[in-house]
Order: structure tokens, then C-alpha cells, then sequence
């Protein structure tokens, strides 16, 4: 009979424009279409910086240590033109009206100092919301101070590796299938979360609050069909429609991937595609299946209560944020899956998911996180049966 | 055949609810004490005002409330012990019936048959026959949510009897319904006491009584004022029409 339930509600489901949309077109579309637009407007950014010539503004003409400094820098990195001012005053003005968009102004006795070996002060000026700018500013002055220390040293004869104590070398032992985890890894529990969310809201409202607005619900009670039955068939498809919007979400991902040339290193494509495989989509079903559950136990007794579409919407709205809130901990480093946060719901399935990726999962804090997840589902599917089971919320 | 015996009905009031309607106590009695029977063959109306307790009693009749007290036998079942079975004996229909929109009609009344387990041979066999009688084939694919009223009507007829129920419970049937359309459930009803099923409908229209019943009872604020045959009740009324008798007893 469940079954029965089952089949005419994802049939008429399915039939609902607005959840088809919101369960497969979007969460299928979201992400080629964000990151087609994302790498198109980051390439042609990236071009426009790279042919942008940058200008630089300095006190003083051609023969100042700067402009001779500057001039040699190579052209490869990045197309430059130096303009002279008379006074400190002028060079700001151009910079604020953006003529100039690096500014150098050096201490008085500049040439002095520089000469008796001491400290020479040096101010870049720069407009830090331009993107790349002050980068650049530091490379530039790498350049040249890199090059006047050397000088020194050779004035002073002294061996640069006289005075360099240490040669120290930092090496990430992670492998990059832990990075890869660890950066991305809470990405991707987040898609899931937030996609089974809204997959799992329009049709618990239709199915609920819709069926008892339109007045068929009163019908459907009447037939031999035990309540539990009706609420088991409905809440499977509620279920399914989450997991349907979650997968549609992975897919467009993997689309995005796989076709836009989002990742040009073919290493990382390599785990990319490892991360996907079939026993890391199983396992993280498993741990997404309870979440959908709990998800949709949730949002059953609000649409069971609510009178209208728009009292539900507007309840279970809000506690959107709510429930996908605690899934962005994953974007945070540092916060690991332990046995304290194995017992936080929502939290425990994106730690979990983060280090499935990473390849530390440890089996003990996964089955925590699963033992958690089942037993918030089985409570909230309780309430669900409770609050489906009050006559007065059931018929208006 | 329906037995109602001493059948009460209590809804809890909420805080709310209780300031609202100020008063005190925690519950609203909406059925009160009321039993009548329902024979086969016989049409029997259940007339009373808005907010009689109308809708309560025929929601308890086809167990989707369960009563506070009182017994229910449907079809020679406690309803109240074996709602499900009881179910089983029933068709429900209302005037104010939605169906399902994205569903076409031919799927709606499968789907209903389903429900009620409605064998294969029987099925095709009772879907030809309503199907005709109901004048229905021209519309059997098109989604419901593009019918008319008058061919949505002809749905709902259809999945209330696709069962063969032995009683038919009518809450309200004709209203909202234009007399066209309001003319076909007067035709089911008239078919069902033919078919010598155990009709029950409720109305607060008199004329609508007076045309289709066999035994009438009225109600008011939630208790029996009058019960007894049509007949009877034209034979004694001490009014001069009978919207005059039924204020008449509802005021007494």
C-alpha cells in the first residue's frame, strides 16, 4: 500500500513544475552556469591585467634610482610605463584620480642614505581594492631590493651565505588527495546539504499542506489505507526528491568539471576523479540518506500544521538557514571529526564527508555520525506520525 | 446499514481558540450524544445550520475522526474498532472534494481502486459501467485540472462508487455546484437507494431534503432536535412550509 502511495505521489510530483525545477533543472544547472560565468569573467580578467600597461608614478626624471631600477625589471612581468612628477602633492592627485595606479616616493636624502649604507625608506603607494596591485608593488621592490643587497654585499665583500644561517626548506607532507579534501572537501558536503534541503521543501509542502488545501487529503483518509501508509508513501517521495536534487547538484558539478576546464592541473584532476568513484558516492549516500530523512521529518509536521502553501513556506523557509548554516563549518580549517563533533547533526555529515575525501575517515567517528543521523531521522519521522496522526491538523 | 449509538465528539480548545471564543472550558463539544440508524435502500439527511455538527458526525462515520464516545457500525462493522474495514464499505464524497489536478481521470480512479483493492476483472467491469453511465470517455486523458466543474463532478461520482461501497456518505454534495451539475449527484443518489446501498447525506437546504430523503434527523449545536421518517415530518409540521417547520424546530 506504501508502494501504491508511493508511485502516484512522485507521479504527480513530478508533474509539479515548480519541484521539477527545483529539484533537477536547478541544482543540475546551477553550477555549469555559475562557473562557466566565474571562469569566463576570472579569464578575462586575468587577460586585461596581463595586456593592462601599468603606470607608475615617480618624483624626479629618467636618471632617478627608481625609474633605472624600474626600467629593468623584465617586460614578461607585466607591461609598465613610468610617468615623473615634480612634487609628492601631484603624484597623489593622479593616483586618486587613477591616472598613475602605483605611486613611489622615497625619503629626501634618499641617494644619501642609500650610499652610506644605511635603511632607505621607500612608500609604495597603491589603491588596494584594485585587484593584483599591491602584488605587484612587492615584486617589484623584491626585484630591486634583492638587487641592491647584493650590491652591499659585494661592497662589503662579505658572502651572502655568510650571513644566511639557515636554508630553510617547508615541506607539506599531505598528500594532495588530503589537500584536495581539505580545501574543497566541505564544498561538496555543502552542495549536498543546502540542494536536499530545497529538494526535500516543495514537494513535503505540496504533498502536506497542498493535499489538505486542495481539499483531496479528506478523500484519501477515507480509503482503507492505514494513516502511517499515507505518511510513509508521501515522506518517500519527500525523501527521494531531496536525494534527487542533491545528485542532480553532484552531476552538474561533475559536469562542470569535466567539461568547462575549471581544474588545468591534470594531477588534481586524477583525485577528482578518484574522490568520485563509486564507493565514495555509496558511502556518502549512506550518510546523506538519514540527513534527507531527518530533513524531511522536519519539514513534515511544520507542512502536517500549516493551514496554507505560504504559512508553510514561510516557516519552513527560515529554517533553511537554520539547517544549512552548520554545514558551512566545513569551509573552516581546523575542525576535525571527532566524538564530540560526530554528535552534532548536519556538522557530523560534513566533517565526515570532508575527511571521506581526504582519506582519513576513521570508521569509529563515521558510525557515530551514522548511529546520530538514524536516530534524529527515527525521531523526527516519530514526530512526523504524531503530528500526521492529530485529526484537527490533518482535515482543516 | 449505519448505526450511530450515543456518538459524542470533543475537541481539545487551545489557549488561543479558548480566548477567542472566551470561555474557559478546554474543550468544544461538537457532537453531542446524538445516535439514529441508516437503512439500506432508504436515503437518510442529516439537516441542520452551519456549524450543527453536520460535517463532525459524517467525518466519524467514514472514520477519519475518531468519536469521543459512543459506537459506529458501518455495514454490520464497529467502525470504531476496525476503521479500516469499515473504510472498505464506504464512499466518501463532499461538495467541497479537490482532485488531484496533474492526475488525469482514468489515473485518478485506478489509482483510488488501488486503494481500495479492487480486483482486476471487477475493476474493468466497474469502469466501463461508470464510465457510460457518467458520459465520461470524451475527457478520460486530459489532466483534471483542465475539466470543467460539471466533468470534475463526474471524476469525483466516478471514484466514490468505483468500489461498489454499500454506503455512501454525502457531506454537503451540491454545494457550490451550479443545478447542472448539482442535478448529477441527485442522480447518484437516487441510483444508490435504487441500488439499495444506505445513503446518508447532509444539507441545510430543505427543498434539496424534501426531494431526495427517506428519514431525516435534525441537528443543532452538536444534538439531535428531530428525527424521524419524511413523511412523518410533513404530516405534523406546524408551519405552513417546510424552511418554516426546520427553523422552527432548530429555534424550539
Amino acid at each position: 500500500m506504501i508502494f501504491k502511495i508511493f508511485r502516484k505521489e512522485l507521479l504527480d510530483t513530478l508533474r509539479d513544475r515548480r519541484t521539477l525545477m527545483m529539484m533537477l533543472v536547478i541544482p543540475i544547472l546551477i553550477f555549469p552556469i555559475t562557473l562557466n560565468v566565474f571562469v569566463s569573467i576570472s579569464a578575462s580578467f586575468q587577460e586585461e591585467a596581463a595586456v593592462k600597461t601599468l603606470k607608475v608614478g615617480i618624483i624626479g626624471d629618467k636618471n632617478s634610482y627608481f625609474a633605472q631600477q624600474l626600467n629593468e625589471i623584465p617586460a614578461e612581468m607585466g607591461a609598465k610605463k613610468l610617468v615623473f612628477f615634480k612634487d609628492s602633492a601631484s603624484l597623489m592627485t593622479e593616483l586618486k584620480k587613477d591616472s598613475i595606479q602605483l605611486g613611489i616616493i622615497t625619503e629626501k636624502q634618499f641617494d644619501q642614505t642609500l650610499a652610506s649604507q644605511f635603511p632607505a625608506k621607500v612608500t609604495w603607494y597603491f589603491d588596494a581594492t584594485e585587484i593584483g596591485i599591491n602584488e605587484r608593488a612587492e615584486q617589484y621592490m623584491k626585484i630591486i631590493e634583492v638587487k641592491a643587497q647584493q650590491n652591499r654585499y659585494d661592497e662589503l665583500e662579505v658572502d651572502f651565505r655568510k650571513v644566511t644561517p639557515f636554508q630553510t626548506v617547508y615541506q607539506n607532507i599531505a598528500s594532495d588527495k588530503k589537500m584536495v579534501g581539505q580545501i574543497a572537501g566541505g564544498f561538496l558536503p555543502y552542495i549536498f546539504i543546502a540542494f536536499g534541503f530545497i529538494g526535500c521543501m516543495y514537494p513535503a509542502i505540496d504533498l502536506f499542506t497542498g493535499e489538505k488545501e486542495r481539499g483531496t487529503i479528506e478523500t484519501l483518509l477515507t480509503t482503507p489505507v492505514a494513516r502511517w501508509q499515507i505518511l510513509f508513501g508521501k515522506m518517500l517521495v519527500v525523501v527521494l526528491s531531496g536525494l534527487l536534487a542533491s545528485s542532480a547538484a553532484l552531476l552538474g558539478l561533475f559536469i562542470s568539471i569535466e567539461f568547462l576546464e575549471i581544474v588545468d592541473n591534470q594531477e588534481i584532476m586524477k583525485i577528482v576523479n578518484e574522490v568520485l568513484s563509486p564507493l565514495f558516492i555509496i558511502s556518502m549516500f549512506s550518510l546523506l540518506l538519514p540527513l534527507t530523512i531527518f530533513f524531511a521529518g522536519v519539514m513534515i509536521p511544520i507542512a502536517v500544521y500549516a493551514k496554507t502553501f505560504k504559512e508553510a513556506q514561510s516557516i519552513i523557509t527560515p529554517l533553511n538557514i537554520v539547517m544549512v548554516l552548520p554545514a558551512m563549518v566545513g569551509f573552516f580549517p581546523g575542525i576535525e571529526l571527532n566524538y564530540l563533533t560526530a554528535c552534532i547533526p548536519v556538522v557530523n555529515v560534513v566533517l565526515a564527508t570532508k575527511e571521506l575525501i581526504s582519506g582519513t575517515l576513521e570508521f569509529s567517528h563515521l558510525a557515530l555520525s551514522f548511529a546520530v543521523m538514524v536516530m534524529l531521522a527515527l525521531a523526527s519521522v516519530f514526530v512526523s506520525y504524531r503530528q500526521f496522526g492529530k485529526e484537527t491538523n490533518v482535515v482543516s | 446499514m449505519i448505526k450511530v449509538n450515543a456518538l459524542t465528539k470533543d475537541f481539545p480548545l487551545s489557549r488561543q481558540q479558548r480566548k477567542e471564543l472566551n470561555t474557559e472550558d478546554k474543550i468544544a463539544r461538537a457532537v453531542d450524544n446524538i445516535s439514529f440508524e441508516c437503512h439500506p435502500g432508504k436515503v437518510f439527511s442529516l439537516l441542520g445550520p452551519n456549524g450543527a455538527g453536520k460535517t463532525t458526525t459524517l467525518r466519524m462515520l467514514s472514520t477519519i475522526f475518531t468519536p469521543t464516545s459512543g459506537t459506529i457500525e458501518i455495514a454490520g462493522i464497529d467502525a470504531i474498532k476496525y476503521p479500516q474495514e469499515a473504510r472498505k464499505k464506504i464512499g466518501f464524497l463532499t461538495g467541497s472534494t479537490g482532485l488531484y489536478a496533474r492526475l488525469t481521470p482514468i489515473e485518478l480512479i485506478d489509482y483510488f481502486a488501488s486503494l481500495y483493492n479492487v480486483p482486476k476483472y471487477q475493476l474493468e467491469e466497474r469502469k466501463k459501467y461508470l464510465f457510460d453511465l457518467l458520459n465520461m470517455h470524451d475527457f478520460l486523458g486530459k489532466r483534471i485540472g483542465k475539466l470543467s466543474t460539471g466533468m470534475k463532478q463526474k471524476v469525483s461520482i466516478c471514484r466514490t462508487m468505483i468500489h461498489d461501497p454499500e454506503v455512501v456518505v454525502f457531506d454537503e454534495p451540491t454545494s457550490g455546484l451550479d443545478v447542472i451539475t448539482a442535478e448529477n449527484i441527485i442522480k447518484l443518489i437516487r441510483d444508490c437507494k435504487d441500488q439499495n446501498k444506505t445513503v446518508i447525506f447532509s444539507s441545510h437546504i430543505m427543498s434539496e431534503v424534501d426531494l431526495l430523503c427517506d428519514d431525516l434527523a435534525i441537528i443543532h449545536k452538536g444534538k439531535i432536535k428531530h428525527e424521524g421518517t419524511m413523511l412523518d415530518f410533513r404530516t405534523n409540521m406546524q408551519e405552513p412550509n417546510l424552511t418554516a417547520e426546520f427553523i422552527r424546530i432548530v429555534q424550539s
